[in-house]
């Protein structure tokens, strides 16, 4: 019987050391992957604002701003319901940059 | 005391706090839960709004908030030798720094990752959220001017630091280029910025670039105008992406020395409740310890970092603490390193900095035997009894003012280790360079940020003074006009102004942000616990309003008679912050009368 707990004792230690570098591991990778990131971070942000003005300026007839034929606008409508909704996101959060700016240039 | 036994009780008090008080944060003050959706998963668009694993969160996190603020306060502080700034580090860190992140990013992860300034306007007064824009910008022009004296200083001790920058930044552009001109593969193209930064490093040992103090000014000005210009994918980008390994580098040989140097401290635990500091005037420890450690226990940017971005990918409500809370920790511990380094070293530092000067008047009185002004250097004054009185005085007469203290007393701390393989010289260029770097990051975005402000600011002018608000947002005026007096102030080596001018504006955002925090707390929360986050945004705001107070009536007065020009620059800014600050203060109190009355 002490033969078999020392087993599952042995099994249960060495899981949990397996399981303490994999966790030590895990942690490594994902800040790197935060490292990595960092590196497009501000790129992404103007890469948002191109397809900011991209939108606007394929959708921009429906809220009366000179933009490419309606018709074209409205073909393209389907595809775009993905778009709209992160343009209206972005319109709500236009007003409230100042954190998102300090937290990306990193300022600090 | 040794630095093995601060650096492992710092460790464990971070931690046993940790899990005592902020989890009783979280469960009590918060009530985190990931019952709760948070706004990654609930507005979830792939693109602003995304989940993110905690780990990588508080990588962005830590990443973004780590700079040389948690480095050149606690270097400053040593004045009141190494154990009062040591306790601010650490308790003032737990119980108000970390509760400030940690409320900041969970108010704005429950107002659907809108900014602090967003919740303030809500729960306390537009006015509120509109002084953010005034407060961020002085903070702004005074960061340039505290940064680009610490740059030129350390540029001018070590003319080495200041190639290693040069290069660095070319190194930079390369990588820059490699990674979105070529499309290089980034795991390849990390690998060659890493050699060419340690190139950099390599050639600054034999290619200084001396300069005067003047020169730097005029350089860093117009630097400071063309990398606000220039896309930030050619520079900003892949210089903050090396500074980072830096900063890993650096923590990671500082920690190992400081745990096996088993160096005893050197500087008395406690000097003198007021030591000679700030502007050359007895420095009372309450309440002007905030104004000089700033980034290590307590900072405003990072409230607004918190509520920026990480709220917009918190995974689930649980992760907040190891985020916001963690970080900040991450920040304290920092600090505590650079306590050790200069608590155990900095004393030798000092007799070795005297040492070397009468060394070199000895020296150059025996070359030159007719010179009779050559008077030889009196005996080192300084001592263990007059600590308090002298420190900041002689330290900085042998060119060892905070940041060239830090440089130093690493480089002397990894040497008594058993890295002390690598060359004490590279050690300095490192430590240097981990400073420089970091700053001249920060001098980069401010301009960047300044136009933002500006527009937001001015936006009142835009219908009714149009060519006023054409000419002070254009690009151009914008980016001139936080420089110029960034510059213009810093000129006047007046670091004891400067670095607590701007840990003021600091400290002041720190102070709105948490009482926006602890409003959030007992108004919308209704937590009777809220009181651990009432109690210290009541003190942090009532230590930070005295220190302003203090600082214009006891210190300003003897740097406007220095410097005229920068002194009553200095003076009004700080006058203008007061009255936000009251003006604040007045509409949160009407705020919680509406909030009982309703």
């Amino acid at each position: 019987m002490s033969g078999v707990c020392r087993f599952f004792y042995t099994q249960q230690k060495e899981s949990m050391g397996t399981s303490f570098f994999h966790t030590i591991g895990r942690i490594f990778a994902d800040i790197g992957t935060a490292h990595r990131e960092k590196v497009i971070a501000l790129t992404s942000v103007e890469l948002n604002e191109l397809e900011n003005i991209f939108a606007l300026l394929l959708l921009g007839s429906f809220v009366g701003f000179p933009a490419p034929p309606t018709f074209l606008s409205v073909e393209l409508l389907p595809f775009m319901e993905r778009e709209m909704a992160v343009l209206h996101q972005r319109a709500g959060d236009a007003s409230d940059m100042l954190a998102e700016m300090v937290g990306t240039l990193g300022i600090d | 005391m040794t630095t093995t036994v601060v650096i492992i009780i710092g460790f464990l008090i971070y931690v046993g706090l940790y899990f005592t008080y902020g989890k009783k944060i979280e469960r009590d003050v918060v009530r985190a839960s990931d019952e709760i959706e948070t706004p990654s998963k609930r507005l979830y668009d792939g693109i602003d709004y995304v989940p993110a694993h905690k780990a990588v969160l508080f990588g962005h996190h830590f990443a973004s908030i780590a700079g040389a603020g948690p480095l050149v306060g606690p270097a400053m502080a040593m004045c009141w030798g190494w154990l009062p700034g040591l306790l601010w580090v650490w308790f003032g860190n737990v119980l108000i720094g970390s509760v400030h992140d940690y409320l900041a990013l969970m108010a704005s992860v429950r107002y659907d990752g809108k900014s602090v300034q967003f919740v303030a306007t809500d729960l306390i007064s537009k006015r509120t959220g509109t002084a953010f824009y005034w407060i961020v910008f002085f903070l702004l022009i005074l960061v340039v001017a505290a940064f680009a004296n610490v740059i030129a200083t350390i540029f001018v001790k070590t003319p080495e630091i200041s190639g290693a920058s040069i290069y660095m930044t070319v190194a930079a552009i390369i990588l820059g280029i490699l990674i979105y001109r070529v499309n290089m593969n980034l795991a390849a193209a990390t690998i060659i910025g890493i050699v060419l930064m340690s190139i950099a490093i390599w050639m600054s040992t034999f290619l200084p670039v001396p300069a005067s103090y003047e020169t730097w000014m005029v350089v860093l000005f117009i630097y400071i105008i063309i990398a606000a210009a220039i896309p930030v994918n050619v520079l900003l980008q892949p210089r903050d992406y090396l500074n980072s390994f830096l900063l890993y580098f650096g923590i990671a040989i500082g920690f190992v020395a400081a745990i096996v140097t088993f160096r005893g401290f050197e500087i008395p635990a406690a000097s003198t409740f007021s030591p000679i500091l700030l502007g050359g005037k007895p420095t009372p420890f309450w309440p002007a310890i905030p104004l000089v450690i700033a980034c290590g226990s307590l900072s405003g940017f990072h409230s607004l970092v918190a509520s920026g971005t990480s709220s917009k990918q918190l995974s689930k409500e649980s992760d907040g603490l190891f985020v916001g809370y963690g970080a900040m920790f991450t920040e304290g511990f920092l600090s505590t390193l650079i306590i050790c380094a200069i608590g155990g070293f900095g004393y030798t530092a000092i007799q070795n900095a005297h040492a070397a000067q009468a060394a070199a008047a000895a020296a150059k009185a025996a070359a030159d035997a007719t010179a009779a002004g050559a008077a030889a250097v009196p005996p080192l004054a300084l001592n263990l009894d007059n600590w308090g009185a002298l420190y900041t005085k002689v330290s900085t007469g042998l060119k060892l003012d905070p940041a060239n203290m830090i440089i130093q007393c690493f480089a002397d701390m990894v040497a008594a280790s058993f890295l002390a393989f690598i060359p004490t010289k590279l050690v300095k260029i490192i430590a240097g360079l981990w400073i420089s770097a970091f700053a001249l990051t920060t001098l980069d975005t401010t301009n960047r940020l300044a136009r933002y402000c500006l527009v937001e600011m001015l936006a009142p002018l835009k219908n009714t003074a149009e060519a006023a608000y054409g000419f002070f947002t254009n690009r151009w005026t914008a980016s001139l006009i936080p420089a110029a007096i960034g510059i213009y102030l810093a000129w006047s080596k007046q670091f004891t102004i400067l670095w607590p001018s701007f840990s003021a504006a600091n400290q002041l955002i720190a102070s709105i942000a948490l009482m926006t925090g602890a409003a959030y707390a007992a108004k919308k929360l209704k937590s009777k616990f809220a009181v651990m986050a009432v109690a210290p945004a009541w003190f942090l705001w009532l230590t930070v309003t005295c220190a302003i107070v203090w600082f214009m009536a006891v210190v300003m007065p003897g740097a406007i008679a220095k410097a005229a020009g920068p002194g009553w620059t200095v003076q009004i800014i700080m006058g203008i912050m007061l009255l936000l600050n009251v003006l604040f203060i007045v509409d949160f109190i009407k705020s919680r009368k509406r909030g009982d009355d309703a």
